[in-house]
């Protein structure tokens, strides 16, 4: 599935998307793992980043499917 | 409700006239607009770099001012974020309002305006200034 990071998470990854395959179960705790495996430094910042799959905010029990499109969403400053 | 939602790297366009078909419906237009001032956290600055994931975005706006319309009802909504540069002065949002009435409509834009800031993924990616602006660094 596609990962999209964005503000000052593509200054932490060094990219603005990567591709990640999830193995069972596929939830967000697996994809922190992944995540962490390849981004320390984003690992740490996991307890202000929200979850967004497919445009939606999603909860800390969410499934993802290969086609998903997730992305972290770090607190917003819009406006 | 007739909503508009636009995100937009061009200038925020002057104020747009609600369609046609809620004139006479129409008693109460408001409007807040979001400018960029010239400092940020203490320190002078030329501009602002918004960045937005969009197509979140556009939805997130949409469940906010449907779920804000059922309770404080306007007639006409119209939600305009500008990302990409923005100089000191410009406007980084405009929401306007119409209702029957003044109350609906200052409700929703104080409503609106306190969740955009809580929900939607639009992001201050870094401030210029003044040598910066005229020559932006890349991203």
């Amino acid at each position: 599935m596609r990962v999209l990071f964005f503000a000052h998470l593509k200054d932490v990854t060094g990219c603005a998307e990567i591709g990640v395959e999830l193995g069972p179960p596929a939830d967000a705790d697996e994809l922190w793992r992944k995540l962490a495996d390849r981004f320390p430094a984003l690992a740490r910042l996991r307890g202000s980043i929200r979850l967004a799959r497919n445009c939606e905010y999603v909860g800390p029990d969410a499934r993802f499917a290969d086609a998903d499109e997730v992305a972290l969403i770090p607190p917003v400053s819009g406006g | 409700m007739q909503l508009e939602i636009e995100i937009t790297t061009q200038p925020i366009a002057p104020r747009r006239e609600p369609p046609e078909e809620t004139r006479g419906r129409i008693g109460a237009r408001a409007e807040f607009a979001g400018l960029v001032r010239a400092e940020e956290s203490g320190r002078p600055i030329a501009a602002l770099e918004y960045e937005a994931y969009q197509p979140m975005a556009e939805r997130v706006i949409q469940q906010i001012v449907e779920d804000i319309n059922r309770r404080h009802p306007c007639e006409w909504v119209r939600v305009i974020h500008r990302v990409g540069v923005i100089s000191v002065g410009e406007a980084a949002i405009v929401v306007e309002a119409g209702a029957r009435h003044r109350a609906e409509a200052f409700a929703l834009l104080t409503e609106f305006t306190d969740r955009l800031k809580q929900d939607v993924p639009i992001w201050k990616r870094r401030t210029l200034n003044r040598d910066e602006l005229r020559n932006p660094p890349t991203p």
